[in-house]
């Protein structure tokens, strides 16, 4: 049995299967653009806040745009090649397009990894700073800690003795029974989850059935030493002066409770701000870097006198500085003269680490923050549009670079015997590949551009 | 299908390598306008779209030979064109409510 | 499956003696892993009716709480001394329904599961996927799928999608419990604490639905494809029956309406997943306290993503369902389908209509008056194609000799049933008589008489009309009728009063069938057990059907003709239990696909796959055909 018109058209509709079922797939995947776009827009327009324009780094986007360009002319020129049986220019094409699909992927790799670290912080009276934190990150830290309770339905040890810095934590029971926590193992836990029924043999697992031989909801267990915790925010439930709750129901007790954010600043945005002239900003960068940002916003209101002061334009250049050195000394002598309207996302060239001899270093209270992430989906709907956009994006390249991979390296049979076969399947893979560079001619403009 | 000529087609591969060029030299067009101010940022936006749009243009007609295609594909294309634009005008307008009854005559609503 | 296995098997030499060049294939790659379209329409078949019933078990239980809150079930806690599994079930039972009592939790749940089980896991697979795939390459006379690998592929990531859906009852949080419909906010934030958002009933759900649509996606490129390019010879297009016509409209609406819903679960997805705010307006409160949310976004990006979908399935469901009748009803009243052209036409246009229409679900939004009447007025526009359909298939019965079959009963009684679910509709569509009824038990009347009386009676008229094709022998009329006449009863039971309670003001998601809300409900929460007794009763009424289903496989009448019905349609040229390849000899279409009790004809069908006819206009017909 064999399907007709695999490599053949069929004379009423001169066309092939395959070449059909690319345009109603691609049809579909207009539809699922069309769909993530429509979001786009209906986000900005109804954005409450002031939607980020020329805030990417401009250079990856760029060179992504050519990359992807060059490719898409590759791979149409393989299929040329090949429908003219020129098959070491067929080859060489369909590489060069693999690579560039690497090349591409790597770009947006290496933005992703930026950003991931790149932190933004709103404090309560509207301002925002961004910059990195050190190192070791934010942490809740707890001193001191005593008493550990733990919910029996939900506590995971591991899950919290993660966050104790103290190494070899060692408990023991209200009785003065030493406990050791150890865990169940991610499998088991798994069909526990899952499969109703007690199949933890682990200490915790004697020690829940124990309790609930006793009706006990929770266990109290003492520490036989002052515990230290540094714990990552979203990992904890809520914390007192004394105590955090972890997100697993298990709440750590001790001395005292330290909650405050070390930040390397990169940027001042006081657009939102209440009062810009008492911004909570200036509180922790101090009078020199106000009166910086001061001059800073009188040249910039002078170079876009043009603009109505409402207008987004305006408050973009105005209402916002760059932070380039550690001191405001420094930061005037090197970025003395540079007031263009290009601006780049601050501090993702250097990834990670070593930010500290760029940018001035700040500890803020947490509860002068109203609101922080990392620049991820979270930050805000921009961000949260910009990595499902690229995101599903670059799905769709390393797909379709798997795919032609796929034809160059193990369709080599169907070269040698059928090769009219093989451009058809060339022809089709290269036409989704071609859909894939449409989708970024938007993107492209769309999330850095405009 | 006119590509069963292979003269044909390596004229067919010139024309390639002039619009990934031309499609290169848009892009720097595209990037540069980007820091025009002009009188409203949304005139900053039509311009930039209308370009995106007109590159891909060149794409589709070019790369996927929609220049010389079935009747059948143009038929699948255009009625999700239409569906698209439906999706994008209709989810757009109902977020702005564009027009507002304006009472009957003589008659203010609210009094 | 182990049941088509059988006759399969039982008919294996007979269907080998058609088989032209094809070596067989192991168990593995015939019945299990198969790429023939027959066998993964079965399969769609099977686990569609298997969901099917699933999702009515769930609504039973419903029906029980809302009739008796408060009230232990019967036969709740059985199920924890079942053998074998009775342990599994202590823990889960104690959990979701302490005593026996249903509680809220649990039926959000059930509630929940059930639109999504219905709708996506058992309407869509049965009547679009299962019987497209077996009867539609067969109807074009052509030998699979024109991607048959990509069929496989289709049916094993909608059975994926099932594991998963059944699993998600299983995790500790349970399965998702906001609403078929998953509307945001509080889809977005409901138990957004927990410790593993992976290991949640929500994103169990969402990560199910990806794979669904990734499923229906692939079905419906491989349905357009095949419809367009391996068409018999002669089949011009309007050769091709209102079956085909109707599975190629169904899954272009599959095609183009899905992926949005897609786009909605996916940032439904990075909302609950990575902190996103896609659907979470600014200062959003939730026990008190602001959630740690960036906000800026809007939940009615979520409606309109979802209704962009959620509408065109309404045409998903219903559109199979006149396929299938327009089969049924010709072949059985012996007089050709009337209207062919312009039911197709009326299908495009519904098809076309569908698309615009969607906001009409979302009147009390807020969305403004302006956008409010043109939505209104393309809904009440799209009733005009859906009246032509039912409008055409009723003057199809004038003037014929009906045939009361199983088959028949249940397509003649679609009739009136989906006629009562549409014209329901109607008040609907208007935005001030909705402000009214929206959210009642009067939508959820119209629109269940729409798939439930309407669409499931056209599927079981399809089971019963093609069994033979598939299995070599006829199902048992007797068992039929009594799978019918209840059926028929039970359905206006639990549906009628719904519409009632609705117009007094019953709201669609009391989980105690409003006996909180006395000032409303008071002097007729004895509707509540009617409706409940109703569908029960619908429940006992299935038990003749599955009989009849496994036991006619062996001990249903054989059919000794290819063509038992005396239908017109190419598929009944091909032998029964169609080997791999289909047709003995490639079928030629000599006509059009209704021939029926043609004037001067010598007998009153004359299949479109038959050179020879009686009458000069087939002759014609003939030589176009050849032309």
């Amino acid at each position: 049995m064999e399907i007709p018109y695999t490599r053949t058209n069929r004379p009423d509709t001169g066309l092939f299967n395959a070449k059909i079922g690319i345009w109603l797939f691609l049809a579909s995947e207009v539809m699922l653009f069309g769909g993530l776009f429509s979001s786009y827009i209906f986000l900005r327009v109804g954005a409450d806040y002031h939607w980020p324009v020329h805030e990417l780094t401009l250079w990856p986007g760029f060179v992504n745009t050519i990359v992807l360009i060059v490719s898409s002319v590759t791979v149409v020129m393989a299929w040329a090649n090949l429908k003219m049986r020129k098959i070491a220019q067929y080859k060489l094409c369909m590489w060069v397009t693999i690579i560039c699909a690497g090349v591409f992927m790597c770009l947006k790799a290496y933005e992703y990894n930026g950003k991931f670290h790149h932190i933004g912080v709103k404090l309560t009276d509207g301002t925002i700073l961004t910059g990195h934190f050190p190192e070791e990150g934010y942490r809740v830290k707890l001193k001191g800690g005593s008493t550990v309770t733990l919910n029996l339905q939900t506590a995971d040890p591991a899950y919290f003795l993660k966050w104790c810095v103290t190494p070899n934590p060692q408990f023991k029971t209200e009785a003065g029974q030493p406990q050791p926590l150890d865990q169940q193992g991610a499998l088991m836990a798994f069909i526990d989850a899952l499969v109703p029924g007690d199949h933890d043999s682990s200490s915790l697992g004697q020690l829940r059935r124990d309790a609930a031989a006793k009706d006990q909801k929770s266990v109290k267990l003492t520490a036989t030493a002052p515990l230290e915790f540094a714990v990552k925010e979203s990992k904890t439930f809520s914390h007192t002066a004394t105590s955090i709750t972890f997100r697993d129901g298990t709440v750590v007790e001790g001395a005292s409770v330290e909650d405050k954010m070390t930040l390397q600043v990169d940027k001042v945005d006081v657009r939102s701000s209440l009062d810009e002239d008492k911004a909570l900003a200036w509180h922790y960068l101090g009078d020199e870097w106000k009166k910086a940002f001061e001059e800073h916003s009188k040249e910039e209101a002078e170079s876009h006198k043009k603009f109505d002061p409402r207008d987004e334009r305006y408050l973009r250049h105005v209402k916002q500085m760059e932070i380039h050195a550690p001191t405001v000394a420094e930061h005037n002598t090197q970025h003395g003269g540079k007031h263009s309207a290009e601006a780049h996302a601050p501090g993702e060239e250097h990834a990670a680490g070593g930010h500290a001899a760029h940018y001035p270093e700040i500890v803020i209270d947490r509860k002068d923050v109203a609101f922080w992430s990392s620049f991820t989906p979270k930050w805000n709907t921009y961000y949260a549009i910009y990595f499902t956009l690229t995101g599903l994006h670059g799905m769709h390249v390393v797909a379709g670079a798997l795919v032609l991979f796929y034809f160059l390296v193990f369709d080599g049979r169907r070269l040698k015997e059928d090769p009219e076969h093989l451009a058809n399947r060339v022809e089709v893979g290269g036409l989704f590949w071609h859909f894939v560079d449409l989708v970024w001619i938007f993107l492209f403009p769309l999330l850095y551009l405009l | 299908m006119a590509h069963d000529n292979h003269d044909d087609l390596s004229k067919h591969v010139k024309t390639y390598m002039k619009i990934g060029g031309w499609l290169i030299f848009f892009t720097f067009v595209t990037v540069g306008l980007s820091f025009v101010e002009l009188p409203t940022h949304g005139d900053n936006l039509l311009v930039g779209m209308a370009l995106a749009a007109f590159k891909a243009t060149l794409v589709g007609l070019i790369f996927m030979h929609l220049n010389h295609e079935r009747s059948l594909i143009y038929k699948v294309l255009l009625f999700t064109l239409v569906f698209v634009v439906g999706l994008f005008v209709l989810i757009y307008l109902s977020g702005q409510n564009p027009l507002h009854f304006g009472g009957f005559e003589g008659v203010t609503p609210g009094h | 499956m182990s049941a088509a296995t059988a006759t399969l098997d039982h008919h294996g030499a007979h269907a080998h003696d058609h088989s032209h060049d094809h070596h067989e294939l192991g168990f593995w790659r015939k019945y299990i892993f198969s790429t023939d379209h027959k066998v993964i329409g079965i399969q769609y078949g099977l686990s569609g009716m298997v969901f099917l019933l699933f999702g009515f078990f769930l609504m039973m239980v419903m029906r029980w709480t809302i009739a008796y809150p408060g009230e232990a079930m019967p036969g709740m806690m059985m199920l924890t001394h079942l053998p074998l599994v009775g342990e599994f079930f202590t823990g889960w039972v104690e959990r979701w329904a302490p005593g026996g009592v249903v509680s809220p939790a649990l039926y959000n749940m059930f509630g929940a599961m059930h639109g999504t089980i219905m709708v996506f896991f058992g309407i869509v697979p049965l009547g679009f996927a299962a019987f497209g795939n077996f009867v539609m390459p067969l109807q074009i006379g052509t030998v699979d799928m024109a991607f048959p690998r990509l069929n496989m592929m289709s049916f094993w990531f909608f059975f994926i999608s099932g594991v998963i859906m059944f699993g998600s009852f299983l995790l500790p949080t349970g399965a998702v419990q906001t609403g078929w419909t998953m509307y945001s906010p509080l889809a977005d934030t409901d138990q957004m604490g927990v410790k593993n958002v992976w290991m949640h009933g929500h994103t169990w759900w969402l990560l199910a639905m990806v794979f669904n649509i990734s499923a229906s996606l692939l079905g419906s490129v491989n349905f357009i494809t095949t419809a367009i390019n391996l068409r018999a010879k002669g089949l011009t297009w309007f050769r091709v029956p209102f079956f085909t016509w109707a599975m190629m409209v169904t899954s272009f609406l599959l095609l183009l309406a899905f992926p949005p819903l897609e786009v909605a679960a996916l940032l439904q997805l990075a909302d609950r997943v990575f902190d996103a705010s896609f659907y979470l307006p600014t200062g959003l409160v939730d026990g008190g306290k602001h959630i740690d949310i960036s906000g800026g976004g809007n939940p009615l990006l979520y409606q309109h993503l979802f209704w962009f979908l959620a509408h065109p399935e309404v045409y998903v469901l219903i559109l199979p369902a006149f396929a299938i009748i327009s089969d049924v009803l010709p072949c059985n009243a012996r007089r050709p389908l009337w209207g062919h052209k312009l039911m197709i036409y009326a299908a495009l246009t519904l098809a076309f209509l569908s698309f615009i229409v969607w906001a009409h679900h979302m009147y009390l939004t807020g969305m403004g008056t302006m956008m409010s009447t043109f939505f209104q007025i393309t809904t009440v526009l799209i009733s005009v194609p859906s009246v032509i359909l039912l409008t055409c298939l009723m003057i199809t019965l004038w003037g014929g000799s009906i045939r009361y079959n199983t088959q028949m009963l249940f397509a003649t009684a679609f009739l009136p049933m989906f006629g009562i679910g549409g014209l329901t509709g109607l008040p609907l569509a208007f935005t001030f008589l909705d402000l009214f009824l929206h959210d009642t038990y009067y939508v959820i009347g119209h629109f269940h008489y729409v798939v439930a009386p309407g669409t499931i009676f056209a599927l079981f008229a399809g089971v019963y009309h093609w069994y033979p094709k598939i299995t070599g022998r006829c199902m048992n009329d007797f068992l039929g009728k009594l799978h019918f006449w209840p059926s028929l009863l039970f359905m206006n039971v639990i549906f009628g009063p719904m519409l009632y309670q609705g117009m007094i003001g019953f709201h669609r998601r009391w989980y105690d069938g409003g006996k909180y809300f006395e000032q409303v409900t008071s002097g007729h929460l004895w509707t509540n057990e009617v409706i409940s007794f109703g569908a029960w009763g619908l429940a006992l009424s299935q038990v003749p059907f599955i009989l009849n289903v496994f036991i006619s496989i062996k001990g249903g009448k054989k059919v000794t003709s290819d063509n038992p019905w005396g239908a017109t349609t190419i598929e009944w040229a091909a032998p029964n239990i169609p080997p791999h390849g289909n047709f003995v000899t490639e079928p030629v279409a000599y006509r059009g696909p209704y021939e029926y009790s043609v004037p001067g004809a010598k007998s009153d069908f004359t299949p479109q796959f038959e050179a020879d006819a009686g009458t000069p206009a087939s002759q014609a017909a003939v030589a176009q055909a050849h032309h």
